[in-house]
C-alpha cells in the first residue's frame, strides 16, 4: 500500500457511504456499517504505518549500506538511514497501564493518609493527581471522532 | 440486571439460533404454554438496543385470522451484562400490569436456554415508536408542543413507578433498606469494574472512592428502572404507550432514576432532561405527583454515580467486543464515549 493511512481510511469512509450503504437493505446492517465508518473515523485520529513495518525497510536499507560499503561504494552514495529506537508499543501500553495503576493506587493512599498529612502536602498531592487526570481525559478527547450513534441506530444519514 | 446471580468469570456461552430457527421453537413454546397450535409470523429484529437481542413477530393460534404482535426479548451469553435472567423483567412488568406506569403486557418468560437459546420472555407489541435519543444539533429536535406533551408524561410515569407498591413482588425480597440502597447499588457495580476493566481508569477509581464517602439514605424504596430515558418509551399520536427496556430494573433510591436521566448525555446539548422537560420543572411535577421530596445532594449523588454506571457499561461493551465472541460494531462504537463521561465526572468532583 503506497497511499497515507489517513487518506485511505478516508476512501473507505466515502465508499462506504457513497457506494455501500445506499444499496444495503436493513436497518440494522445498514447500522452496522455506520458503526464501521465510524471506527474508522477513530483509529484515522490515532494510528498510522506501524514503526515495525517502515522498520524492516530501514533495516534493509541499512542491511544494503554495509553491504555496499564493504564493495567500496562512496559513503555520501550510501542509503543508511539513521533512525531512533523503534519503541515497543505493547511494551509502552503496558508500561502505561502499570502506571495508571499506581495512580489508583495514589488515590487510596492520599484518601487513607490525609489526615497525617500536612494540609498543604495533602493538597499538593491531590492537585498533582487531578492534573495528571484531566491531561489523560483531555488528550483522549482531543484524539477522539464525533459521535454517529444516530446514524448507527436509524440506519440512516 | 439480576442482583442475585453470581458473577462468573466469562459469560456462559449460548449459542442464538437464527431467525428462522427461533420461528420454529417459538411455535412449539407457545403449543406448550398455551395448547393451541400457533403459525409464527417471520421474525424482524429491532436495531436499536445494546444489550438484549429483540425481535417484533406476528402470531396466530391455528384457524384464527386475527394476528397477534409479540415482542421477544433474548439475552445473549455474549452480550453485554450476561450472564442474564429474564425473570426480573417480567416480574417488573406484571407488577406494573393495569397500573400508571404504562408497560407492554407480559406472557412468558423463561431462563432455560434449551427453549430458545437464551434466557427469554415474550411480551406484547405496542404501537409507537421510540424517539432516538441521540440528535446532531444543539436544539432538542423536538418542537415545543411535543416536549410539552410528552415530557409531562414522562415525568409522571417515573413518578408513577416510584410509588408503585412493591409489597408482594419479588422485588420485596431482594433485602434493600432505605440505609442501604445506595451501597449495594456502588458495591454492584464496582464488582462489575473489576469484571470489565481491561486497563486502569483513574478517575473512575477516583469516583468510586467517592461515591463510598458520600452516600445518602433514600427516602423510600422504589422499583427502580435502571435505564429510564428518551429512547426507551415509545409513543404514538402524543401519548407514551409504553415504557420499554426494563433490564436493569431492581429496588432503590428513586434518586438514581433521576440521576440517569438527568444525564447530559441524553440532553444531547439541548438543556433539557432527556431534550423534553427543563431541570425545574420536571423536578416540580415529579415531587407533585410523586409526593417524593427530591434532595439536592443525593441527586448530586446519583448525577456521579450514574455517570460511572454509563462509563462502566461503555467498559462492559469494550470488553465484549474485545474477547471477540461477537462484532457489533456499537461495542466499540459505546467504548470511545467512557473518556466523555469521565470528564463529566471530574467537573462534578472538582
Amino acid at each position: 500500500m503506497n497511499n497515507s493511512l489517513p487518506r485511505l481510511i478516508d476512501g473507505m469512509v466515502a465508499t462506504l457511504r457513497n457506494e455501500v450503504i445506499p444499496r444495503v437493505e436493513g436497518e440494522f446492517a445498514r447500522g452496522q456499517a455506520y458503526g464501521v465508518i465510524y471506527m474508522l473515523n477513530s483509529i484515522r485520529l490515532r494510528a498510522d504505518w506501524s514503526p515495525g513495518f517502515l522498520g524492516e525497510q530501514i533495516a534493509a536499507l541499512n542491511e544494503l549500506s554495509q553491504t555496499l560499503e564493504t564493495q567500496g561504494v562512496d559513503a555520501h552514495r550510501l542509503p543508511e538511514v539513521t533512525a531512533p529506537a523503534l519503541p515497543d508499543l505493547r511494551a509502552l501500553e503496558a508500561s502505561r497501564d502499570e502506571g495508571d495503576r499506581r495512580v489508583c493506587g495514589l488515590i487510596d493512599w492520599l484518601e487513607d493518609h490525609r489526615a497525617l498529612l500536612p494540609t498543604t502536602q495533602a493538597a499538593a498531592i491531590e492537585a498533582a493527581l487531578n492534573h495528571y487526570m484531566h491531561r489523560q481525559i483531555r488528550w483522549e478527547l482531543k484524539t477522539s471522532a464525533k459521535p454517529m450513534f444516530a446514524e448507527m441506530s436509524s440506519g440512516t444519514d | 440486571m439480576n442482583d442475585t446471580l453470581p458473577l462468573p468469570e466469562r459469560p456462559v456461552q449460548y449459542t442464538l439460533p437464527g431467525p428462522g430457527e427461533l420461528q420454529t421453537r417459538l411455535a412449539t413454546y407457545l403449543h406448550g404454554c398455551t395448547g393451541e397450535a400457533w403459525t409464527i409470523g417471520a421474525l424482524t429484529r429491532y436495531a436499536v438496543g445494546f444489550s438484549w437481542v429483540t425481535y417484533g413477530f406476528d402470531a396466530w393460534v391455528a384457524g384464527s385470522t386475527d394476528a397477534r404482535g409479540f415482542i421477544l426479548r433474548l439475552g445473549p451469553g455474549d452480550g453485554l451484562f450476561a450472564p442474564y435472567s429474564a425473570q426480573p423483567q417480567f416480574d417488573a412488568l406484571k407488577t406494573l400490569e393495569g397500573g400508571r406506569v404504562p408497560v407492554p403486557r407480559a406472557y412468558w418468560w423463561s431462563d432455560d436456554p434449551s427453549v430458545l437459546g437464551a434466557p427469554f420472555f415474550i411480551s406484547e407489541r405496542m404501537p409507537g415508536m421510540a424517539p432516538v435519543p441521540w440528535s446532531s444539533g444543539k436544539d432538542s429536535g423536538f418542537d415545543l408542543d411535543y416536549r410539552q406533551r410528552i415530557g409531562s408524561q414522562f415525568v409522571s410515569a417515573l413518578a408513577a413507578l416510584h410509588t408503585t407498591p412493591l409489597t408482594g413482588s419479588s422485588f420485596d425480597q431482594e433485602g434493600i433498606t432505605t440505609a442501604n440502597a445506595a451501597l449495594r447499588q456502588v458495591d454492584h457495580w464496582a464488582a462489575l469494574s473489576e469484571r470489565w476493566a481491561l486497563k486502569p481508569y483513574p478517575m473512575m477509581h477516583k469516583a468510586l472512592r467517592w461515591l463510598r464517602g458520600h452516600l445518602p439514605v433514600a427516602p423510600r424504596v422504589s422499583l427502580i428502572h435502571g435505564d429510564y430515558r428518551l429512547g426507551n418509551f415509545l409513543e404514538q399520536d402524543g401519548r407514551i404507550t409504553a415504557i420499554l427496556d426494563w433490564e436493569l430494573v431492581h429496588a432503590g433510591d428513586p434518586h438514581e432514576d433521576l440521576g440517569w436521566a438527568f444525564l447530559p448525555q441524553y440532553a444531547a446539548g439541548s438543556g433539557l432532561i432527556c431534550r423534553l422537560v427543563p431541570r425545574e420543572d420536571f423536578i416540580a411535577q415529579y415531587e407533585r405527583e410523586s409526593g417524593i421530596q427530591v434532595s439536592p445532594a443525593s441527586l448530586h449523588f446519583y448525577g456521579v454515580f450514574s455517570l460511572v454506571k454509563i462509563a462502566l457499561t461503555q467498559i462492559a461493551a469494550i470488553r465484549c467486543f474485545e474477547d471477540g465472541t461477537f462484532n457489533d460494531m456499537r461495542m466499540p462504537a459505546m467504548g470511545t464515549q467512557v473518556v466523555p463521561a469521565l470528564r463529566q465526572i471530574e467537573k462534578l468532583l472538582a
